[in-house]
């Protein structure tokens, strides 16, 4: 059990500069996901806290103990790869039981640890198979089960669930869920995927070409992006960007006005997410049909809009739209996320924001 | 199976087994000569021995009258420790340049593969002044050295290769159980790299073998003669003596052979891999 503490982490290879001012605390007992796209860091600062790679600059606590300069087996971690990198040449038993026995544990200390990680992980009949003969999701758990019997403080998680496929992938993604219930252990889990990022996060952390773009909940970085990057990167289908400007305090879109916003005068981005459109005879969002996805209980309408530009909304399963039929969609005004030039977003005036 | 696959498996058979035919060919044509008289040799080199023919003189005059048993010894030493040398530090060096990122890391790579290139032998007056200033002429030890090095190059370019497909994830994940640097190497990289092992094993044991070269320049005292040098011995300067040559031949294969039943199952792995999804 144990804190994590990150301050002013950057890390440079030769004059390449691809982690900077990295600062975050994560509590004890927390799961705080780290998202991003591939390149963006996120498996750079988790080896880092992990010891395979070397700190540039800042340093790292794991609980109140300074661990930066401390070999990776001394930190108190446990790391689980996305390859699961079981050693080949030995049984699963041999696998749980390396690290122990390479710290000289005693014997009958091993023998009790790796059955109650196999018992943890329903790991009993398959002891004494090699790797070759486990299955994907098996060796998964295998690998999470290697994790366990060191009992870290904290767990490492590097996108250990891409190489599964995806039926494989939402069983292991609640049993993960569960494991984390049932240790309680501080663990930081690094992954590409945002809807695993919202299902397994107490906080997502969202990284960008190696910077910290936000860190909140699941459900702050869903209402409340801090800007235009973390709002298309969170939620599926990503949210719709398009160009609208401000008159006198009012969003408009168009002729239409949309939203209220404390946003001075000028262009401005409008976010709206795919779930929050409706249709709307009267609606202010007029366009083709281009593609039409049906779900089952969903469906997925992607218009081309009369005043350029694409947006994809998420409907129920009640209506069918044939492509090149014409479609009104109205927008809830407490949903619309405005976004100035940069990409920041403005916060909604303070009768819209309760709503939201 | 289709009448046209089975044709082209036959096909492929017959070329597989022609080639063996013709590979095996000298070795049989050793064998039976090496348990015939001097007559039946000239007589006819290509007839299996017969009562008339058949004779174990060369065999009884190989390992009775001569010193054979000390140049097989010899032969054995100097190939079993520069094998198990080069296959150390061809393992050891690949590893290094495979794992880690240091300054000169290719430059160090290119010079110690450019053995591979460049003969050992172009080396060898240079070579025969330094075993001799070290003091080391007319002993294992000067052929041992050499043979390592002669070894070095293509062992480091071939672990390379395969130590380069170990999973990074696998080393870290030894990294985290506490394995030391060495440990990693020896008991997760060197264990995994089996088959590479037995490849690199047999395709340098062959040459330093079969070497006469090195044993002719450097160790050509009576105490220190390998088997190739030592076969020389039968072939007078008016009279060879055909029947002791061809069974010191015969019985100088049963090393090689012995090794390549041994690795051979790790051996085809080894050549294979990569190229079958295993």
């Amino acid at each position: 059990m144990a804190t994590l503490d990150l301050k002013g982490i950057g890390k440079s290879f030769g004059d390449t500069e691809v982690i900077r001012g990295i600062d975050l605390a994560v509590r004890d007992g927390e799961l705080v996901v780290f998202v991003g796209p591939s390149g963006c860091g996120k498996s750079t600062m988790l080896r880092m806290i992990a010891g395979l790679e070397t700190v540039s600059a800042g340093e790292i606590r794991i609980g109140e103990r300074r661990v930066d300069h401390l070999p990776p087996t001394d930190r108190g971690i446990a790391m689980v790869f996305q390859s699961y990198a079981l050693y080949p040449h030995k049984d699963v038993r041999g696998n749980l039981g390396f690290a122990l026995k390479h710290a000289k544990v005693d014997p009958v200390e091993i023998e009790r640890r790796v059955n109650a990680a196999a018992e943890i992980l329903e790991l009993g009949a398959l002891m004494d198979r090699k790797p070759r003969e486990l299955s994907g999701g098996q060796r998964q758990r295998v690998a999470i089960g290697r994790a366990i019997v060191r009992e870290p403080e904290v767990f490492l998680f590097d996108e250990p669930l891409s190489n599964l496929d995806a039926a494989l992938r939402v069983h292991m993604r609640v049993e993960i869920l569960k494991l984390h219930q049932r240790l309680g252990n501080t663990m930081v889990y690094v992954t590409h995927d945002q809807v695993e990022a919202m299902t397994l996060a107490d906080r997502i952390v969202v990284f960008r070409a190696g910077a910290v773009e936000q860190v909140g909940t699941p459900l702050e970085l869903y209402r409340e992006p801090a800007n235009r990057f973390v709002a298309g990167f969170i939620g599926s289908p990503a949210m719709n960007f398009l160009d609208a400007r401000v008159e006198g305090g009012r969003v408009r879109l168009g002729e239409a006005a949309v939203c209220d916003t404390r946003a001075p005068d000028g262009p401005v981005t409008l976010g709206l997410r795919p779930e929050h459109l409706r249709p709307d005879e009267a609606g202010p969002l007029v366009g083709r049909v281009s593609v039409f996805e049906h779900l089952g209980g969903e469906s997925f309408v992607h218009l081309a809009l009369e005043g350029g530009g694409t947006l994809v909304a998420k409907l129920d399963g009640e209506r069918a739209f044939a492509p090149g039929e014409t479609c009104r969609l109205s927008i809830a005004p407490d949903k619309c996320h405005v976004f100035d030039a940069e990409g920041r977003r403005i916060r909604p005036p303070a009768a819209a924001e309760r709503a939201a | 199976m289709t009448v046209r696959t089975r044709l082209s498996g036959v096909a492929v058979h017959a070329v597989l087994l022609a080639w063996t035919a013709l590979a095996l060919f000298p070795l049989a044509l050793i064998l039976i000569n090496s348990l015939k008289s001097r007559k039946g040799i000239f007589g006819d080199a290509l007839a299996l021995p017969n009562a008339e023919t058949f004779t174990a003189k060369g065999y009884a005059s190989v390992l009775t009258n001569s010193d054979f048993p000390l140049y097989f010894g010899n032969s054995l030493v100097v190939t079993g420790v520069a094998l198990a040398l080069i296959l150390l530090f061809g393992a050891m060096a690949a590893h290094a340049l495979s794992e880690y990122r240091f300054p000169g890391d290719a430059l160090i790579g290119l010079y110690l593969i450019i053995g591979i290139m460049v003969p050992i032998r172009l080396g060898t007056v240079a070579l025969l002044e330094l075993i001799v200033d070290l003091g080391l002429a007319n002993t294992l030890t000067a052929l041992i050295l050499v043979y390592t090095a002669q070894g070095l190059p293509i062992a480091i370019f071939i672990f390379t290769e395969f130590l380069r497909s170990v999973s990074r994830e696998i080393k870290d994940s030894a990294r985290i159980d506490g394995l030391s640097e060495y440990r990693i190497f020896l008991e997760v990289v060197l264990p995994l790299v089996r088959p590479v092992i037995a490849t690199v094993a047999v395709f340098s044991m062959i040459p330093i073998w079969n070497d006469l070269w090195f044993p002719l320049i450097l160790s050509p005292g009576e105490g220190t003669r390998t088997v190739t040098l030592g076969v020389q011995q039968f072939i007078g300067q008016y009279t060879v003596d055909w029947g002791a040559v061809l069974a010191a031949l015969s019985v100088a294969i049963l090393p090689v052979l012995v090794m390549y039943v041994i690795f051979s199952r790790q051996l085809i792995r080894g050549i294979t891999a990569g190229a079958v999804k295993g």
